[in-house]
């Protein structure tokens, strides 16, 4: 296939992902309403820590708040939009991905594209939501918001499917899904509250910084270093991710499960 | 059946848990991660204050407190309510009917004994957290009073999820509805925050309800304040829950056979 037909392809997986995922309205809307709700009760959490601290290391609420945006519309993207992501694991581990391999299109680009879940659409649109309202958004802060987010939409994607495969040579997945959750845990927090191995950790074996401090950082002060920082964070992320996927993907075997992923 | 039914049933899943070693060592890495992000962002916002107190705590006492209220969370199923409602929309609450006993009384003997080897490993795991990171406990008794807390903290939320859970035999779901629960525990039992955080009118709303009983509890008597009548109110909170829980799988259950189903 020429890279234009996989595009096509991949396209058209997605399309039908989505559409899946929002046949059934009523639901698509509770599961992505009780996600915002959730992310209020986060908001809620930061505000009565700012109210009682001040400020921490020159963080204040507010730019907590435009943090908290930029990663839940990143994370939003990732785990919703691209929601088999953190399935690999599990779908390697238990050999489900006989029909992905049947296909004349890259496994990894049809993988990521299959699924959708309404749940963490919901982060999505409270992330663009919460800029809107708490993140004082101009067009020039708006922009950069958006690729913001997208570049940090894209070092978590790459760092999800890095650990996720790890699955093709461990066999099992519980390392994996803690990959994930302490990616978003400690993206949830200013990369500034750390100090020594664990501020050096955030960028490099666990890149939380570049999901969301280094990202929301650039929207309300843009630093051409720490943007060109993001950028080659972002393809290392996708390169590593890719990488470690294909060349796991020559351990997998089967089991004889012929599922939809 | 040798000896009493729920600690046969207890003894049991304590068992299984102690046989998934895998699980069970990124269970408590995955505690000590929430633990040592949450506790270095209230010990930092501790050591940034004028007094070096954050509502009457010290940094020291705020590791303790996160040390032990973290462990209620992370030794139960996040998301036991979900489970719960689809065994009984699913049917699997109908073939334990059948037992010698009470479903209810089950279920929770298996969810405690389940956690049991969670809250050890994460109790040994966190006071040596506490200890590097926080320093010594502020006082040993509290310490002392500690432990029981957290087993009876980790009961009050069990015997909650399931007293919350049953309202899927009339509603036959109760997906999602996790996710509102945990804010609750989050928020107003003191999981991530001593409620003396909170505003006035909500921490007055928070010691009305069950969820302080379950997080903030342990998490108090941790931090060196020698309260044990607070054990009581984790007791009575406990009894309560029970009791509402048993009612409500006794009426649903009846429900079931009325229906046929």
């Amino acid at each position: 296939m020429t890279r234009a037909s996989t595009a096509r392809a991949v396209g058209a997986t997605f399309r039908a992902a989505a559409a899946e995922a929002f046949a059934n309205r009523a639901s698509f809307w509770s599961q992505a309403t009780i996600m915002i709700l959730n992310d209020v009760a986060w908001v809620g959490f930061w505000v009565v820590f700012f109210h009682e601290v001040g400020s921490l290391r020159g963080w204040e609420a507010d730019d907590v708040l435009l943090l908290f945006s930029v990663l839940t519309t990143a994370a939003g993207l990732v785990l919703g939009l691209l929601a088999n992501a953190r399935r690999i694991g599990a779908l390697a581990g238990d050999g489900e991905l006989d029909a992905t391999l049947t296909l004349p299109v890259p496994p990894l680009a049809h993988l990521l594209a299959r699924r959708v879940e309404p749940v963490h659409i919901g982060d999505t649109l409270f992330g663009i939501g919460l800029f809107a309202l708490a993140g004082s958004p101009t067009p020039t802060r708006t922009a950069m918001f958006v690729l913001a987010a997208v570049a940090g939409a894209a070092v978590m994607v790459g760092f999800v499917v890095a650990i996720q495969s790890l699955a093709f040579f461990a066999g099992r997945n519980e390392g994996g899904d803690l990959g994930v959750h302490a990616v978003i845990l400690l993206a949830s927090y200013p990369a500034e509250l750390f100090r020594g191995l664990p501020r050096a950790v955030l960028y490099s074996v666990v890149p939380a910084a570049f999901v969301s401090t280094v990202p929301a950082t650039l929207v309300s002060d843009f630093d051409l270093t720490a943007a060109a920082g993001l950028l080659a964070a972002a393809t290392l992320s996708v390169l590593t991710g890719w990488s470690v996927f294909t060349v796991g993907l020559r351990r997998y075997t089967s089991g004889a499960a012929w599922s939809r992923a | 059946m040798r000896g009493h039914w729920a600690v046969v049933v207890a003894t049991a899943a304590a068992r299984r848990t102690l046989s998934d070693r895998a699980g069970l060592a990124v269970g408590t890495l995955f505690y000590l991660l929430v633990t040592g992000v949450i506790s270095t962002v209230w010990r930092t916002a501790a050591g940034e204050s004028d007094t070096g107190l954050v509502a009457g705590y010290s940094a020291a006492a705020l590791g303790w407190y996160l040390a032990a209220s973290e462990v209620t969370a992370v030794a139960i199923n996040p998301r036991l309510i979900e489970a719960i409602g689809e065994d009984i929309a699913g049917g699997a609450v109908e073939s334990e009917m059948l037992r010698p006993a009470p479903v209810v009384g089950v279920r929770l003997a298996a969810a405690l004994g389940t956690a049991l080897p969670r809250i050890a490993c994460c109790a040994v795991g966190g006071s040596a957290l506490a200890l590097a990171t926080a320093g010594s406990p502020p006082d040993a008794a509290g310490l002392a009073l500690a432990a029981p807390a957290l087993v009876l903290g980790v009961a009050c939320n069990v015997a909650t999820q399931h007293a919350a859970a049953a309202a899927a035999f009339w509603l036959r779901d109760a997906k999602s509805a996790w996710f509102l629960y945990q804010k609750f525990v989050f928020m107003l039992g003191g999981l991530l925050l001593p409620i003396e955080v909170l505003p006035g009118w909500l921490e007055r709303v928070a010691t009305l309800l069950p969820f302080a009983a379950m997080a903030y509890v342990p998490g108090r008597l941790a931090s060196g304040h020698v309260e044990p009548g607070l054990l009581l109110v984790q007791v009575g909170w406990l009894a309560v829950m029970t009791a509402l829980a048993a009612l409500a799988f006794a009426r649903g259950e009846r429900r079931l056979q009325a229906v046929g189903a």
